[in-house]
């Protein structure tokens, strides 16, 4: 007859196992979660520094293809950037992901990005909130 | 192996088309969410970018959910409710839990019932219980699963909006929560409550789930 400890034994190691591979996959999660927030913010931030430093190039460089267009409609991208109204770059407050999008809010903007091939493109920027309605920004695509 | 199918061609079929379907839903959702995304810009996500989103994940979800809790109600219901004339209900003289002989538990297990079914105490308590319990179990986890992928599915679609995200708590007393998983319930309950009433008056010949052909309509607790 079986050893019923032996069981409870191998039962007690399967569990083990499945907590083990449960807090991989949370950590994964949650890590990967972590370096897309952070992904995002620099992005954020990146855009808000270039603005500042009046390198417009920069700035497009991290724009969204769409948001490219809207801002380019009058002159190049590069100068009309620069006559936006950006705020300059503040401390990031809270980042946001969900799936394809992110929401970085620093002290005194909130900026939109969502995914693309090669990492984060800035959507919206110098957006202010509106209550129960949608923000209204400064610089987004169509 | 023949033997094998025909006696398993209910689970094998039924299991085999979930699978397949649930492929189809796969590829026609990501073609939606894909439409979605151009929409605002953004380039289309892969398939299994897609399939592992919480958008999937919450329509998947929300589904498993209603029919999880149907099978439970109706499992648990149908000990006490009756039905007049319905294959779906016990004849109308057993309402209830009925007896310990009836049920064939405890002493009056007999050499062929479950291990579980004839040692009594706990046991037997929660082997009497099992059908009900696990669909109950996998009825609230499907919910929990919809309630976290629905909050994230929704928070992407506020942050495409420019708007702020809610909290879990925010989104399981809101709008969207309670439009999806009514939705489901409602069809649900609709299905439950024809079959039981068609059930009296329609027959299906050969199947277990209609009376024989010929039965009377009053006839209750028959199947064919």
């Amino acid at each position: 007859m079986a050893d019923p400890n032996l069981g409870h034994a191998a039962a007690m190691i399967r569990l083990r196992l499945l907590g083990g591979v449960a807090l991989v996959l949370v950590a994964a999660g949650c890590s990967s979660v972590g370096d897309r927030q952070e992904a995002a913010a620099d992005v954020a931030v990146r855009l808000l520094t270039a603005v500042e430093a009046d390198d417009g190039e920069a700035a497009c460089a991290v724009l969204a293809p769409d948001t490219v267009k809207s801002v380019a409609e009058d002159e190049p991208c590069p100068q009309a950037i620069l006559d936006q109204d950006l705020p300059r770059p503040g401390k990031v407050v809270e980042t946001s992901v969900y799936g394809q999008w992110a929401q970085v809010k620093l002290d005194d903007d909130t900026v939109f990005l969502g995914a693309f091939p090669g990492g984060w493109r800035v959507v919206a920027a110098g957006c202010t909130p509106q209550g129960s309605r949608p923000y209204q920004c400064a610089v987004e695509g169509d | 192996m023949k033997k094998f199918l025909r006696h398993n061609a209910i689970g094998l079929v039924f299991g085999g088309l979930f699978l397949v379907v649930l492929v189809g839903q796969a590829f026609a959702g990501l073609a939606f969410f894909n439409e979605g995304q151009r929409a605002v810009g953004l380039p289309d996500v892969s398939f299994w970018r897609y399939v592992t989103s919480a958008s999937f994940g919450v329509d998947v979800a929300e589904n498993w959910q209603s029919e999880y809790l149907q099978f439970f109600l109706f499992i648990l219901l149908t000990v006490w409710l009756l039905q007049k004339g319905s294959p779906e209900s016990k004849s109308l003289d057993k309402p209830g839990r009925e007896t310990d002989e009836e049920q064939k538990i405890g002493p009056y297990a007999d050499e062929n019932s479950p291990k579980w079914a004839r040692t009594g105490g706990w046991r037997t308590r929660i082997f009497s219980n099992s059908l009900g319990l696990v669909m109950g179990l996998i009825f609230l986890g499907s919910w929990v699963a919809q309630s976290v992928a629905g909050v994230a599915a929704f928070n992407e679609e506020q942050l495409s909006e420019r708007q702020d995200p809610v909290s879990w708590g925010q989104y399981v007393l809101g709008a969207d929560f309670w439009n999806r998983t009514l939705q489901n319930w409602q069809s649900e309950l609709l299905a439950v409550a024809s079959m039981a009433i068609l059930a009296i008056y329609l027959r299906q010949r050969g199947s277990s789930q209609s009376k024989p052909v010929g039965a009377p309509h009053e006839a209750t607790g028959v199947e064919g």
